[in-house]
């Protein structure tokens, strides 16, 4: 431990920090660009000085390392001068468009601006032009003309995602971030950057225009995409946004997907699947309970369920592993006894998508194959095992293997069948409810409601309550 | 390639074999004395015959104008324009240049022959003006030594 005074308050630190990470660490704020806890340091916006007592000249203190007694001050006259000044430096050639900027509002350039900022440029020359739409991937658009060069992107894929697709080319004036010409950003951990710019210099071809952030509200959930169940913020209108001019579809959407610091399971990052996430939940969903093909209603559909389950022999359950505990729980308490139960996993990896890497990307493309298996076993279904009644639950699934069984599909998306399920019950999808995954280290990662489910569609701990009574 | 390659061997031999980011620079130069001028693909050829990201080629390609992106004459003319040649007349030598050549900075003659480009310092204040023909200086300009330079090269 090393003991210093930051604001005359006598704060400790670790050997090896910096100034600006026991400050942070202390809830003492010091406005920084370039500085991320997980990117190398690279000391370059300068925004982020502080005077050391017995020292000339003020230090960028991202890059200075604490030592026994050092005296810092975060705000005296001097250090707001010079943060005015790097602030004039780094707007030099910012263009004044916070108005149609999808960043404005998480801005760290607004922010300090308002804090930091004068009224009026000092300099007399004309701002420097550079692209505005230079495509870095069919995914991420960069403005050159706001990107203020802290290099974030760019460590980001030397230093996280090892993919060295970004670099800043050319100098001086005519430095900008560039991706190779003969080859689009492909990194799978490419959407990253876009939240990683501190300014709105790396936007979202998805987000672009959709909407102001203030008008949005992040919901914690978890990404569904593999076993390593990442924390994920889940961006709907706020409710004090609704606006019936807006129409139903507006005001109910998930406007994007963005990262939810976990340390425990994925530090600050998601893969390109998780910013997807909201267009998998997206798809056709199945809305209306049906008996043999036929349109039914809820009761119906449940009662023909239940009247199939008591005159079954040998009843099987294909687990989902899209389930969440509670709802595994809620099955084995009610069914789980009184049938065969097999685990199943919705979906495999589909063609051109990564399989597996060391940095987050798990094989098995499935949230909560972990928790089945830790209550169920891992037994998987097998066509000849002779049952005559084959209760299915969850996605993307084929009747064909289940033979002349009776199906009992409880799912949450369309998808086209060759013949119909016996008793078909549209269940919710992990926005629609509350619950807990279990990663495959086992690690319990808990998601929120974002919204209410539609009508007819039920949860299916429910289901199985009734089933079960 | 198959020549450059032989003569990329030779150089890289001469180096420790881990430092494979310090034949970059060399590599380009070598590169550009053969090809007159590299683009992106050449940066990828090094990337790939180093083993190293070729996002990190490109950045030095574009760091250093001495790398030329575009075709140049058979002589280029590098006239310094920073502070003390400007203040020793360089504005009127780069002026000179361009109409005796019938270009602008950055152009090259229709016949090939000459490429003008203005650059920073050549560290050669102390008897600026001065201008960089190819890899030879020439400093004290004024006009008649200009159209002696001139003359001379073929």
């Amino acid at each position: 431990m090393i003991e210093l005074k930051i604001d005359n308050r006598t704060v400790e630190a670790n050997e090896g920090e910096t100034v600006l990470q026991a400050a942070l660490r202390h809830g003492i704020e010091i406005p920084h660009f370039c500085y991320h806890p997980c990117l190398s340091i690279a000391g370059n916006c300068r925004i982020c000085l502080v005077k050391v007592t017995g020292r000339p000249k003020l230090m960028p203190s991202c890059n200075l390392a604490v030592t026994p007694g050092m005296e810092i001050e975060t705000d005296s006259d001097d250090v707001i001068a010079a943060r005015q000044a790097v602030m004039q430096f780094i707007t030099l050639n910012h263009p004044g468009e916070c108005g149609i900027c999808d960043k404005a509002g998480e801005c760290r350039l607004q922010d300090y601006h308002v804090r930091y900022g004068e009224p009026e440029s000092i300099s007399l020359e004309p701002k420097n032009k550079k692209p505005k739409f230079y495509d870095i991937s069919p995914r991420i658009l960069l403005d050159s003309e706001r990107c203020i060069l802290c290099s974030r992107c760019v460590r980001f894929t030397k230093e996280v995602s090892g993919s060295h697709q970004l670099g800043i080319v050319e100098r001086g004036n005519h430095s900008r971030l560039e991706r190779l010409e003969s080859q689009p950003m492909d990194d799978p951990y490419s959407d990253n950057i876009i939240g990683l710019c501190p300014v709105g210099a790396l936007l979202s071809r998805d987000f672009l225009y959709q909407s102001r952030v203030w008008y949005l509200e992040p919901i914690r959930s978890v990404c569904t995409g593999c076993s390593r169940c990442c924390s994920v913020k889940v961006w709907r209108r706020n409710r004090h946004w609704h606006l019936r001019s807006l129409g139903e579809e507006m005001n109910r959407k998930v406007y994007r997907v963005t990262p939810q610091e976990n340390r425990e399971i994925n530090g600050p990052w998601i893969c390109n699947k998780g910013f997807d996430l909201h267009k998998f939940m997206g798809r056709k969903r199945l809305l209306q309970p049906m008996i043999g093909g036929s349109v039914a209603t809820v009761d119906e559909a449940l009662s023909e369920a239940k009247k199939l389950l008591a005159a079954a022999k040998s009843p099987a359950a294909l687990v989902s592993a899209h389930a969440s505990n509670e709802e595994l729980a809620a099955f084995k308490e009610t069914l789980g006894s009184r049938m065969t139960v097999y685990s199943r996993e919705d979906y495999k990896a589909e063609e051109g998508e990564v399989v597996e890497d060391n940095i987050l990307i798990r094989e098995n493309k499935n949230p909560n194959s972990h928790g089945v298996h830790a209550m169920f076993g891992d037994l998987p279904w097998s066509v000849d095992s002779g049952h005559d009644l084959v209760l299915v639950w969850g996605d993307n699934v084929d009747y064909t293997p289940m033979g002349n069984a009776k199906v009992i599909h409880l799912a949450s998306f369309e998808m086209p069948q060759e013949r119909h399920a016996d008793v078909l019950i549209p269940i919710s999808t992990t926005f629609e409810r509350s619950g807990s995954f279990t990663n495959f280290e086992g690690k319990v990662n808990r998601f929120t409601k974002v919204f209410d489910k539609p009508g007819l569609v039920q949860q299916a701990g429910d289901v199985f309550g009734r089933l079960g009574a | 390639m198959s020549c450059l390659t032989d003569k990329f061997d030779r150089l890289r031999a001469t180096y420790p074999p881990e430092m494979n980011s310090s034949l970059v620079l060399p590599l380009l130069h070598l590169m550009l004395r053969e090809k007159g001028h590299l683009t992106e693909s050449d940066a990828i050829f090094i990337a790939d015959y180093l083993g190293v990201p070729a996002m990190q080629v490109k950045e030095a390609l574009t760091w250093y104008t001495m790398l030329h992106r575009k075709p140049v004459g058979k002589h280029v003319i590098k006239v310094c324009r920073n502070i003390a040649c400007s203040l020793m007349g360089a504005e009127r030598i780069i002026d000179y240049l361009k109409q005796k050549l019938g270009i602008e900075a950055g152009e090259t003659t229709p016949d090939g022959r000459f490429t003008l480009l203005l650059v920073e310092c050549l560290a050669s204040c102390g008897t600026a003006p001065a201008m960089q023909v190819s890899d030879t200086y020439h400093e004290n300009l004024d006009e008649a030594r200009i159209d002696h330079i001139l003359k001379e090269l073929s």
